[in-house]
């Protein structure tokens, strides 16, 4: 009998299935990794054990009893802890205090310190741990406050821990140290759910490997019997042969965008990007794989145009436009799909005609000397939305009235009704649907065809494999490969992402 | 679609009535607490208000301040700008007119008048680029940086009538009174209403063609309901905040000019009642819209110029029309928050990983 069995798990959203009758068990005492791609449905999944989203079907077994977890305070009571990627502690308040908050031990109205910090220390010293308690949290690394998340958990007597991707923001000798921390925990008997898609990690910590693919369980291994390259694959999936058009020949084509030795510096918040250079050909797509967080963001924001570099140069049909802002830049023929639909996309409290223009209202024909021509500029809009089938209730209905796909349709229509000469497409879609996912990508298919130079940024790897005439993979804010789609398998491709340089094969 | 767009302007005045209806019942409510007739008071109010033409008349005089200053408000909230500090920019308003006034009495009033008005408008206006610029470049609260500028404002003007421009032999702290032939001219004598109602009805006007039908207010919508999509978009984000703040200004100052050149006649220290307040609750009221906007403050001078009738026919003190107003201004943002409450944004979708 399995510690934690949870059966049939079923999590639908707006167009997307996260979770589809997924069925996962953890047995007592044992470190379980939780492998995926990005919106593969892990952290859904890692939710609905914590009791941050209610599943629409499936059921859940601890110890042997069904129990329902309808919040994260009935989690805590069942010995479930978790600790979220973003972590959640009180800057102002010291470590101790942020361990004890809400448990406080109490002399009359008052925080016993003592107390608390008697408690604490035989925690610590048990594990082995090093916690300045004094501190305050905005004193603290990344890592001392990880450690802080871990031990409100043990102080709340955790006895099933998830920690959702730690080590993404850990050194390497942090990581180390989380490591042999668990392993501790380990040995105390509590189990662990770890959450991860850097394999290396996996092999080194985990007992067991759960990996998920588009809201499905593709497997369940043991990492004795297993590899990375298994792994890779597994997450990754065989590739459908979606035939591009027969192999084009761009050998000649001019290059649209060139980006030369772009370094982009650390900002809070973001990632640098390192010497960056490539460029993309009239009519094809390349494609940029990693793992998302690994400069992606950066270089939209870069080509876009709303930060500059401090070295380097890009150049746009041979214009140079490194320093140029968003609007030149789209006058001169760039388009850009943006990584965050929501924010970067929309305006969900606009209507739909203002979202369609947004980029281009104070061009003519859609305004003179500062007025808008608004029965232009609906007809306009009526005309995009039936052209690229955006079901909208109106074109004056706020944004907010359309689910996901139709948003992205929306975007999509804004940004290539008139063909682009270089478009970039990051993440275009994601969370969405089969069938809108299948349109959008004949869609990019169909620019590139027309001559645009599509940069699809992707965590899909499906998806840059079915479109990319050549991909580089980012990692770390460099580029770490660039593959010729014919050299391009998902395992190479797999192990790239996660940090490894590819060995030369004979 | 044209039906849905009627729908909708019928849910705004519902939400506007039931607003209204509920602050009064309540006001009601807190009236018949403190010992006195609800229904004789209302009558009171309403005849004080609204019973006349000269009561009408009136109340369209209080109104005009709060107009402008409602409009003032509507214009930066709009953008996203959070300007606090329209009774700043009304205090420099109105000093900048009453200078021009005393400084140049003899000159003809044709010129006289467009140049006092002006220069309120303009020292309004600069007075709220400098929050707007830091805003703008440097990204400093322009919530915290308004109200200071409004102490500011309201201390330097009540430092120049005792200093530089103090006018021997008066007690007050007053400007010299500008010539009679700058005042706007009363247009329902023996009431104060003068000719800036219908400037400010006019620029009403302007705002809400502003809002719906130029690229200004297509910024403005898109700023302040978007800021990252609308950098994303393209939109020169600073150059739309100092906009924003340099019209929300110049409003403000235009009530200032207006408060002088039609019922003071010359600039007085410390001479409103918060005019410049009274324009975030207006602007809130009426939805940051144009049309609202008038509606609020229309409302809110029968309301302030019933006050005085109540206090002399009914002896209800004026601070319980106060209530009423505070009771509206809570119904106001409880709205709010409750619309935001259910209007839920499927972000998580997005940020799985």
């Amino acid at each position: 009998m399995a510690y934690l069995e949870m059966r049939g798990i079923t999590k639908r959203f707006p167009g997307v299935i996260a979770n589809d009758h997924v069925d996962f068990s953890v047995e007592e005492g044992e470190i379980h990794a939780l492998v995926g791609e990005n919106g593969a449905g892990k952290t859904t999944l890692m939710r609905i054990l914590y009791g941050l989203e209610s599943p629409d079907e499936g059921i859940i077994r601890l110890g042997g009893r069904a129990v329902r977890i309808p919040n994260p305070q009935a989690a805590i009571r069942l010995g479930i802890g978790m600790v979220h990627q973003h972590f959640q502690l009180v800057p102002s308040f010291t470590a101790l205090e942020n361990i004890v908050l809400n448990r406080e031990p109490r002399r009359g109205p008052l925080l016993d310190r003592q107390h608390a910090r008697c408690a604490l220390e035989t925690l610590i010293e048990r594990l082995g741990l090093e916690v300045d308690l004094g501190a305050r949290i905005s004193e603290l690394s990344v890592g001392e406050r990880q450690r802080v998340e871990i031990l409100k958990l043990l102080y709340r007597n955790a006895r099933l821990i998830i920690l959702d991707e730690p080590t993404t923001v850990l050194t390497p000798q942090e990581t180390h140290a989380l490591f042999a921390m668990l392993r501790r925990l380990k040995e105390e008997g509590r189990t662990i759910i770890f959450i991860s898609h850097r394999l290396s990690e996996v092999m080194e910590i985990a007992d067991r490997v759960t990996v998920l693919r588009r809201g499905r369980v593709v497997g369940v291994r043991s990492v004795a019997s297993t590899d990375e390259r298994e792994l890779a694959r597994m997450m990754v999936g065989e590739v459908a042969a979606i035939a591009r058009q027969a192999c084009r020949s761009l050998e000649n084509a001019p290059p649209a965008l060139i980006v030369r030795d772009v370094t982009l510096a650390e900002i809070p918040g973001r990632l640098s990007l390192k010497g960056l250079s490539f460029e993309v050909r009239r009519g094809e797509i390349l494609g940029v794989a990693g793992v998302e967080g690994n400069g992606q963001q950066e270089l939209v924001e870069l080509l876009a145009g709303l930060r500059f570099p401090q070295k380097g140069q890009i150049l746009l049909d041979g214009k140079d436009i490194t320093f140029m802002d968003v609007r030149g830049r789209r006058r001169h023929g760039l388009a850009v799909i943006p990584p965050d639909r929501l924010q970067e996309g929309l305006s969900l409290p606009a209507p739909v005609w203002a979202n369609l223009i947004a980029t281009r209202y104070h061009l003519p024909p859609f305004s003179h000397l500062g007025l808008l021509n608004r029965a232009l500029i609906r007809s306009y809009a009526a005309q995009l939305i039936q052209k690229f089938e955006v079901m909208v209730p109106s074109i004056d209905a706020p944004a907010l009235a359309l689910s996901g796909g139709n948003l992205q349709r929306l975007i999509i229509a804004r940004e290539v009704s008139t063909p682009p000469r270089v478009l970039i497409a990051a993440h275009p879609t994601r969370g969405l649907d089969m069938r809108a996912t299948q349109a959008i990508r004949k869609l990019l298919l169909e620019l590139a065809g027309q001559g645009t130079a599509v940069l699809l940024i992707s965590t899909d790897i499906d998806e840059l494999l079915a479109l990319s005439d050549r991909l580089l993979v980012l990692h770390r804010g460099e580029i770490v490969g660039f593959l010729p789609i014919s050299q391009a398998d998902p395992e190479s491709l797999g192990l790239l992402m996660a940090g490894r340089r590819l060995e030369r094969r004979g | 679609m044209i039906r849905a767009m009627a729908f909708r302007n019928l849910q705004e005045v519902a939400r506007f009535v039931i607003t209204l209806g509920v602050a009064l019942i309540l006001g009601a409510i807190i009236i018949q607490l403190s010992g006195r007739e609800a229904s004789a008071a209302y009558r009171a109010l309403f005849e004080s208000a609204l019973g006349s033409r000269l009561a009408l008349a009136d109340s369209l005089a209080v109104s005009t301040p709060l107009i402008l200053t409602g409009l003032a408000t509507a214009v930066a909230f709009r953008t996203g700008v959070f300007n606090v500090g329209v009774e700043g920019s009304l205090y420099m308003g109105a000093f900048a007119a009453a200078w021009v006034g005393f400084t140049w009495p003899n000159t003809p009033s044709g010129l006289l008048i467009p140049a006092a008005i002006l220069a309120g408008g303009l020292a309004g206006s600069l007075w709220g680029l400098i929050p707007g610029t830091l805003k703008a470049w440097l990204d400093v609260d322009e919530i915290v940086t308004t109200i200071m500028m409004n102490y500011i404002a309201v201390s330097f003007t009540s430092y120049l009538v005792n200093y530089p421009f103090a006018v021997p032999g008066l007690a007050n702290a007053m400007s010299p009174m500008v010539p009679s032939s700058i005042h706007l001219p009363r247009l329902l004598p023996p009431s104060q209403l003068h000719a800036g109602f219908i400037l400010a009805l006019l620029c009403a006007l302007g705002v809400g063609v502003l809002f719906s039908r130029t690229t200004w207010g297509f910024e403005f919508n898109l700023q302040g309901s978007n800021p990252i999509f609308a950098r994303w978009a393209g939109v020169r984000s600073p150059r739309v905040i100092l906009t924003a703040m340099g019209l929300s200004g110049f409003l403000g100052g235009l009530a200032g000019a207006f408060q002088i050149l039609g019922v003071h006649y010359r600039f007085i220290a410390n001479f409103s009642p918060g005019y410049g307040y009274d324009g975030i609750a207006i602007a809130l009221l009426g939805r940051t819209t144009a049309f609202g906007t008038l509606v609020g403050a229309l409302l809110f001078g029968a309301l302030r110029n019933g006050a005085s009738g109540l206090e002399l026919f009914a002896g209800i003190p004026l601070e319980l029309v106060r209530i009423l107003e505070a009771v509206i201004i809570l119904m106001v943002t409880a709205e709010a928050t409750i619309r935001l409450k259910g209007k839920k944004i499927p972000i998580s979708v997005e940020r799985e990983g």
